[in-house]
C-alpha cells in the first residue's frame, strides 16, 4: 500500500469513527429522553394519587396537558431562548439563529445530528419543571391558568435560567464560576420557587386549614399510587442525569460546563444521595410518601456536585436534604399557611437550594471556561439567589395578575363538588363514587 | 402535491417538507402557533360554560 492509499484509508477510517461517534451520541440522548418520559409517568401517578377521588382525573388531565403544551411552545421559542440569552437579557441573535423555529436545523437535516436530539432532551427538562409546579396547585387551580403558567415556566423561565447557569457560556459561570452538574438551580430551584410564588396567590384548598388557621390533613385517594409515582420519577432521573452529560466522540465525557466527568462518578453519587434522602426523611417522618420525596430531595441536594463529590459526602448531603425537606414543608404549612399539596417547594426548591449552596461549601473546583473563576461559596450563593428570584418573581407576579382578574382559581362550589364532575367527562372509578352524574348519558352509553 | 425540497439524496442537508419554501414554513408555523394558543382560549370557554352551574 503506497502513501496515497494509506492516507485515503486513514481518511476513510476517520470518517467511519466520526460517524460512529455521532450515531452513538444520538443513541445516548435518545434513550436519556425516553427514560425522562418515565419522570412524567411518575408525576402523573404521584399527583393523581395525591388528589382526592373527586379530583383524580382532573389532576391527571392537568399533568398531561402541561407536557403537551410545553413541547410545541419549546419548539416555538424555548430552544431559541437557551441559545440566545446566555449573556443575561441581551440576546445573541447570531448564536441562536439555528434555534429559530423556521431554521433548517429545526427539522430533519442530514447535516445536523445534534439539534433535534438536544432539543428533545431539553424539552423533557422543561416538562419536568412544569410537572414539579403542577403538583403544588392540584385540586383548585383553573386548568387554562395552569396551562399558561406552565408554558411560562417550562418554555421561558427555566430555560432562561439554563442559559444563564447551565450553558457553556452562561454568565453565572463566566462571572461567578457557578457549577451545577445536575441542574439543581435552573430546574429544581426555579420550578420550586415558581410554585411557591403561585401557591401564595392561589390560596389553600377549601378545608386545608381550620378557621383558626390550624392545618388539617387532606389525604389523597391513593397513597400507594403516589409512592409508586415517586419511585418512577427516580427511575426517570437516571435519564435526566444522563442528559446532563456531554458525549464527546473519542474523548472523555464532560459536564455542560466543559469539566471532565464519568458516568461512574454520577453512578456513585446519585445512588448514595438517593439512599441518604430516604434515610433522612425516614428519621423525621417514618412514612413512605416523605421517604420517597426525601429520596428526590436527597438527589437534588447533591445534584450540583454529583460529578465531583466523595460518595459518602453525597450520602450525607442526601440525608440533609431528606431531613430538611419535610421540615421545610411543615414550616411553610404551619407558619405561613401555604398549601403546597405535594411539598414541591420543599423538595425541589429547598432541595435545590441546599445543593447549589452546598457545593459552594466544598468548593475550590477549577473551571475550564476561559476567564471563569473557580467554584466558590460566594459564587454559588449569589447564583442560588438569582435562581430563586428567577423562579419566584414571574410565578408570583403572573399569578397575582391572574388572581386579580379572577382567572386563577375555580369557583368554590366547583372545588367542593370536585373538578372531575365539573370538567372531565369521565369517571376515575366508574363502579365507585362520585361523579356519575357528570357523565352525559350519550357518553356513558357510548 | 410535491412539497419535498429534494429530487435526489445526493449531498442532501435539510430535506423536510417545505424546507426550501420559507413562506410555506411560516404559514404552517403560524397555523401551529394559532392552534396551540387557540386551544387555550377554547379551554377558557369550556371552563366558563362548565362553571356556570357552580357560581
Amino acid at each position: 500500500m503506497d502513501e496515497v492509499q494509506t492516507a485515503e484509508k486513514l481518511a476513510e477510517l476517520q470518517t467511519l469513527i466520526e460517524m460512529s461517534g455521532t450515531i452513538n451520541m444520538e443513541v445516548f440522548y435518545w434513550w436519556c429522553t425516553g427514560l425522562m418520559v418515565i419522570i412524567h409517568a411518575g408525576f402523573l401517578a404521584y399527583e393523581m394519587g395525591a388528589s382526592r377521588l373527586k379530583n383524580a382525573l382532573a389532576s391527571g388531565v392537568k399533568n398531561i396537558l402541561a407536557f403537551a403544551f410545553i413541547i410545541p411552545t419549546f419548539f416555538f421559542f424555548g430552544w431559541w431562548i437557551y441559545l440566545a440569552m446566555y449573556n443575561g437579557f441581551t440576546p445573541d441573535f447570531e448564536a441562536a439563529a439555528a434555534g429559530l423555529p423556521w431554521s433548517t436545523n429545526m427539522g430533519p437535516n442530514l447535516a445536523d445530528n445534534a439539534s433535534g436530539i438536544f432539543w428533545g432532551a431539553f424539552v423533557l427538562f422543561a416538562a419536568t419543571t412544569a410537572s414539579i409546579f403542577s403538583g403544588a396547585v392540584i385540586e383548585r387551580i383553573r386548568m387554562s391558568s395552569f396551562i399558561i403558567l406552565a408554558i411560562i415556566l417550562g418554555s421561558v423561565v427555566w430555560i432562561l435560567g439554563a442559559a444563564w447557569g447551565w450553558h457553556p457560556d452562561g454568565w453565572l459561570t463566566t462571572e461567578w464560576g457557578f457549577h451545577d452538574f445536575g441542574a439543581a438551580g435552573c430546574v429544581h430551584m426555579v420550578a420550586g420557587f415558581f410554585a411557591l410564588g403561585v401557591t401564595i396567590n392561589l390560596g389553600a384548598r377549601i378545608g386545608r386549614f381550620a378557621p383558626d388557621g390550624t392545618p388539617l390533613t387532606i389525604t389523597g385517594h391513593s397513597v400507594p399510587m403516589s409512592i409508586i409515582g415517586l419511585m418512577l420519577i427516580i427511575v426517570g432521573f437516571f435519564g435526566f442525569l444522563g442528559g446532563c452529560i456531554i458525549y464527546n466522540t473519542g474523548a472523555q465525557w464532560t459536564t455542560i460546563f466543559g469539566t471532565p466527568v464519568t458516568l461512574s462518578a454520577v453512578s456513585f453519587n446519585t445512588l448514595m444521595a438517593f439512599s441518604g434522602g430516604i434515610i433522612g426523611s425516614y428519621v423525621i417522618t417514618r412514612q413512605p410518601f416523605w421517604m420517597m420525596s426525601g429520596a428526590l430531595a436527597g438527589i437534588f441536594s447533591a445534584a450540583p456536585g454529583l460529578d465531583v463529590y466523595y460518595p459518602p459526602l453525597a450520602f450525607l448531603m442526601g440525608i440533609l436534604g431528606g431531613v430538611v425537606a419535610p421540615l421545610a414543608d411543615k414550616l411553610i404549612t404551619n407558619k405561613f399557611k401555604i398549601d403546597d399539596a405535594v411539598g414541591a417547594f420543599s423538595v425541589h426548591g429547598v432541595g435545590g437550594l441546599i445543593g447549589v449552596v452546598g457545593l459552594g461549601v466544598f468548593a475550590g473546583l477549577p473551571n475550564v471556561v476561559e476567564g471563569a473563576p473557580a467554584v466558590s461559596f460566594l459564587g454559588q450563593l449569589k447564583s442560588a439567589i438569582v435562581m430563586g428570584l428567577l423562579g419566584f418573581i414571574p410565578g408570583f407576579g403572573l399569578s397575582w395578575l391572574m388572581a386579580k382578574a379572577g382567572f386563577l382559581r375555580v369557583p368554590p362550589k366547583a372545588e367542593e363538588a370536585g373538578l372531575d364532575m365539573v370538567e372531565v367527562p369521565l369517571a376515575a372509578y366508574p363502579e365507585s363514587v362520585p361523579a356519575k352524574s357528570s357523565i352525559p348519558a350519550s357518553a356513558a352509553t357510548a | 402535491m410535491n412539497v419535498s425540497p429534494i429530487t435526489s439524496w445526493e449531498g442532501v442537508e435539510a430535506y423536510f417538507t417545505f424546507a426550501d419554501s420559507p413562506v410555506a414554513m411560516v404559514l404552517i408555523l403560524s397555523l401551529a402557533v394559532a392552534v396551540t394558543f387557540g386551544t387555550i382560549l377554547h379551554s377558557v370557554k369550556h371552563e366558563n360554560s362548565t362553571y356556570i352551574d357552580y357560581q
